[in-house]
């Protein structure tokens, strides 16, 4: 009877999970191997997908670009969220508000983020452009969305809105965890802040920072709704990143086997870190245990 | 009497810094509450997102509501979504608690698919899943997407409770067993009552996520009486026109229910997040 | 447990009613609020005529619609009887693979030219067969402020020359000369249409974007050679992929550009000060030798090969076809109707009737007469010519590369 209940519990979420998700996801693996407009009859085609991928200069511009969209992540995101956590994890009167404010764009869906951001990088009325101007550093102002060079940074800073917050509660959880009385016996020793927080702290953050690094870099390989809600990968491909033009041509050019190359080839790269962190995280539980 | 000013000083300092970034985040919802309040000519004649409005109106958002249908869709969606945050934390808990407590042969494969599927580009699965939905009869349901829902997210929540179930000392679950008390009554009397601070963290990301979906409504959906709020508000997305105003007064509408919950469980959510996982 | 009973419990009772009459589903892109609204009471009107039927609209965003298309008419159980759609291309690519079915039935006891003109009968049609019903259809044209012009002493220029000095003279008064909206890059492919039907003809134009023109052909390149004059001199609107067509259009309202090459739907966006400030007139001559011909999408519905109720979807497009149905939906958006009875409703629209009239062809549109992936890449393309005039070599033999690709010849 011992050895059968653990799949008695297993058995219903398990096999919803089967039909709804890895089986759709066996089924885009073999489309990908096949030519097929999502309507008429399918064509294997063996590997003539990937070959053609990795020809193919706006799969690899999407790709350079989430690389972009990792770097952004992974160097802005969390020194920031870092610090915008340490000074909200002080216990001062309201901090609750400031934490809720700074939280809100985790609640907000992408769509709307995505076009209050479009307003706030026009070149003529938004916010950024104004300022400039109003700082005299009008040489400065660039027409965020429609110019190639800067289009992606443009939009990783839509994203980092709601991701920087993100971290941030990641590493005010982590800061839950971090033994107080040893930051209080250094400040008697004369440790000065920084010493404090780079000898103490920060290793003890060290859980916290790598979940944190992995999500950001799990986040920024999957970014799509700020893409296609602000530029759709444009001007001409110029801000695509893979999920983007995947979307474009699994459902505006009819492509469905090269789209499911692409989203095959993004699940295989996401996947190296996913594995990646689990096993850090099973080392973490066996050291624990 | 020196180390009482430096305190007061640094506590000034905390206060100007995280008003100032406080302030610097809300600026980009100060411009989707004057876009909300402002009329269509304001907005495509004076161009200046960043005013308040010249007259404030309320008109769009009696629009939104009306026209977009709203109460209708908020109904679908409330209900979409209670079930399926509902269904999908009870799935998963099970799948959880089996993941944790006992040793056996397909253990960490099956840990492993959890993990696995859960971070899948989802455009993926858009038309295997509408395919499916079609061929059983589940297409154009508000059950059907309540189905791909809960089978989606059991994902993450099986990972992140199980993470948090693995915290729990053994010993607990040991007395109980040697108690004689079978494996449901473990998990429901035992286990589930201390995971409530997990669980109500739990929900409020998932609440927040099947709230906001638009993807999968949008395939899985089609008559108008059956569509959620997400698909309702780019109904104001024409061929020629875009009401800007009415999309960001019917945003406004839409988010305030995610962020209602926030705030009434956040204290378990900051809580929570520190046994869990990650989600993106 | 007790929502599916009451889930269960709410279809009897929607069946239950349901019961009586004979349903017609009709999916729609028409989301602007007035077109909505005019199809509703279209839908009424129909009821009205025929109790014995209950039509659903179901109304989606202009682009998901395109996206979800698909996705119904493969789906193996249909579940729309009666689709919107665009003539040309587009409808044919469907037609081909026998997604939707011809619709002759609406013209038994007629004929086509009964109800639309002839020049229509082949945009709506494949290998013979009529697989598309027309409603409404607009022209394009470059719009205009007549009071701006009256200002600077300007009148609407009817040759090239004419044009690029009506430019330099907006220009030299700080005005933006050219207004367009390239986020969405469709109406970079207008420019690309009008000026191809004007350099080198409709037969060649319609040969390219069936694919059977090699993109590197010297007469396309003809057409940048004078495009890029535009570009080079400055005359379209500074940042123009920032913007999409309409907010574009607000430079042409609030007086700060002079000209806009689009269609007519301008006026549904128009504020209500500037409505009737503006005017529009024919894309100027190139070529004198050559015929004049115009872009005029053409909108309307059509049928789904695996529709539920197909006797019901052909009912309802005979009552659209019909003159009633035709006039209420011009009248109420100033539109053009298909039906060959119907009066244009206005001034501005009788002259645009009257523009068409006089082109010895027409045209739909780049992206409707175009495979949907030569389309995608060809006006990226486009829009990528208007960043960099000077790459133009590279951007042809790119979209030369694709179209060997796409059409494998």
């Amino acid at each position: 009877m011992r050895k059968i209940t653990p799949y008695l519990f297993l058995i219903v979420p398990l096999a919803m999970y089967i039909v709804w998700v890895l089986l759709p996801i066996f089924q885009t693996v073999i489309v990908s191997f096949t030519r097929w407009d999502g309507m008429t009859k399918m064509r294997f085609v063996g590997f003539q997908n990937y070959v053609q991928l990795f020809r193919d200069r706006y799969f690899v511009l999407s790709f350079t670009n989430n690389l972009k969209w990792m770097v952004g992540f992974v160097l802005l995101s969390i020194p920031l969220g870092l610090l915008f956590a340490l000074l909200m994890d002080q216990r001062f009167p309201g901090h609750r508000v400031y934490k809720t404010l700074v939280y809100l764009p985790m609640a907000l869906s992408f769509v709307v983020i995505g076009q209050i951001w479009s307003w706030i990088l026009e070149p003529t009325g938004g916010i950024v452009n104004t300022f400039l101007r109003w700082m005299g550093l009008s040489n400065l102002a660039r027409s965020w969305l429609s110019d190639p060079k800067v289009v992606t940074y443009s939009l990783i800073w839509a994203a980092l809105w709601r991701q920087i917050p993100y971290a941030m509660v990641l590493f005010l959880a982590g800061l839950q965890n971090v033994n107080r009385e040893r930051v209080e016996a250094a400040m008697v020793d004369g440790a000065n802040a920084f010493q404090r927080f780079w000898y103490i702290i920060l290793p003890e953050l060290r859980p916290a920072m790598v979940v944190a690094v992995t999500v950001n870099i799990i986040d920024s390989l999957r970014a799509f709704d700020i893409v296609y809600v602000m530029t759709r990968g444009g001007p001409y491909y110029s801000s695509s990143v893979m999920a983007n033009y995947m979307y474009i041509q699994a459902f505006h050019n009819y492509r469905m086997g090269y789209g499911a190359a692409i989203a095959v080839i993004q699940f295989l790269i996401t996947l190296v870190f996913i594995l990646t962190y689990v096993l850090n995280v099973m080392r973490r539980e066996e050291r624990e245990i | 009497m020196r180390t009482r000013r430096k305190k007061w000083l640094y506590a000034l300092l905390f206060y100007v810094c995280c008003t100032f970034i406080a302030v610097l985040w809300m600026i980009p919802f100060l411009v989707a509450m004057f876009t909300a309040f402002k009329t269509i000519d304001e907005v495509f004649m004076l161009r200046n997102f960043w005013a308040p409005p010249r007259t404030w109106t309320l008109e769009n958002f009696k629009i939104a509501w009306k026209e977009g249908k709203m109460s209708r869709y908020f109904v679908n969606t409330l209900w979409v979504t209670s079930i399926s945050v509902s269904g999908t934390l009870f799935l998963s808990s099970l799948a959880a608690f089996a993941l944790s407590w006992y040793d056996f042969k397909m253990k960490k494969p099956i840990l492993m698919i959890f993990v696995a599927g859960m971070l899948i580009p989802f455009q993926m699965l858009l038309i295997p899943v509408y395919k499916f939905s079609v061929v059983t009869g589940l297409y154009d349901t508000l059950t059907g997407v309540i189905l791909f829902h809960i089978a989606f997210q059991l994902g993450f929540c099986t990972f992140f409770l199980r993470n948090f179930m693995i915290t729990i000392p053994s010993s607990l679950f040991d007395a109980a067993r040697i108690d004689g008390a079978g494996a449901f009554t473990i998990y429901v009397k035992i286990i589930m009552p201390l995971m409530k601070p997990a669980v109500a963290a739990l929900a409020i990301l998932e609440f927040t996520w099947i709230w906001n979906d638009y993807l999968w409504s949008l395939i899985l959906l089609q008559s108008d009486i059956k569509k959620t709020v997400t698909i309702g508000l780019t109904t104001f997305q024409g061929q020629w026109i875009s009401s800007w105003n009415i999309i960001a007064a019917g945003s406004l509408l839409v988010a305030s229910v995610p962020v209602v919950v926030f705030l009434l469980f956040q204290s378990y959510f900051i809580k929570g997040l520190t046994f869990g996982g990650i989600k993106g | 447990m007790r929502g599916f009973r009451f889930f269960l419990l709410l279809i009897l009772v929607v069946a239950s009613f349901a019961f009586g009459k004979e349903r017609v589903i009709i999916n729609s892109y028409m989301s602007d609020p007035a077109p909505r609204k005019a199809l509703e009471e279209l839908v009424k009107m129909f009821e009205q005529k025929y109790p014995e039927y209950e039509v659903v609209i179901n109304t989606f965003a202009h682009e998901d619609f395109k996206v979800l298309l698909r996705t119904w008419l493969a789906s193996p159980k249909g579940t729309a009887d009666v689709v919107t759609w665009f003539a040309g291309e587009r409808m044919r690519y469907f037609a081909e693979m026998g997604l939707i079915v011809p619709v002759e039935e609406v013209f038994a006891g007629s004929k086509w030219e009964d109800y639309f003109p002839a020049s229509f009968k082949s945009t709506c049609s494949y290998k013979g067969k009529i697989y598309f019903i027309p409603q409404s259809w607009y022209w394009w044209g470059v719009y205009y402020r007549k009071s701006v012009f009256e200002k600077l002493g300007l009148k609407p220029p009817k040759t090239w020359d004419e044009f690029l000095q009506v430019c330099e003279t907006l220009k030299k008064n700080g005005i933006v000369p050219i207004a367009i909206g390239t986020k969405f890059p469709w109406t970079a492919a207008g420019w690309f249409d009008i000026l191809n039907l004007r350099i080198n003809g409709l037969d060649f134009h319609i040969a390219l974007t069936a694919g059977e023109v090699p993109y590197t052909d010297p007469r396309v390149a003809k057409v940048f050679d004078y495009w890029r004059v535009l570009v080079e001199r400055g005359y379209f609107l500074p940042n123009h992929s920032s913007y999409e067509w309409q907010e574009a259009a607000t430079f042409l309202f609030r007086g700060q550009a002079g000209m806009y090459y689009i269609g007519q739907f301008i006026k549904d966006v128009a504020p209500a000060e500037v409505k009737d400030d503006l005017d529009f007139f024919r894309f100027p001559i190139i070529d004198p030798s050559m015929p004049l011909y115009e872009e005029t999408p053409i909108d309307g519905f059509m049928v789904p090969a695996n529709a539920p109720n197909k006797k019901g979807a052909i009912v309802f497009l005979k009552f659209i076809a019909s003159k009633e149905a035709q006039e209420k939906f011009a009248r109420d958006l100033g539109r053009l109707a298909a039906n060959v009875h119907v009066a244009p409703p206005d001034e501005h629209a009788r002259k645009g009737l009257n523009m068409v009239l006089e082109s010895a062809g027409v045209t739909q549109f780049y992206d409707r007469d175009s495979n949907p992936e030569m389309a995608e890449v060809g006006m990226n393309g486009f829009v990528e010519f208007m960043h960099n005039p000077a790459k133009i070599g590279d951007i042809l033999k790119r979209l030369e590369a694709e179209r060997k690709r796409i059409y494998g010849k």
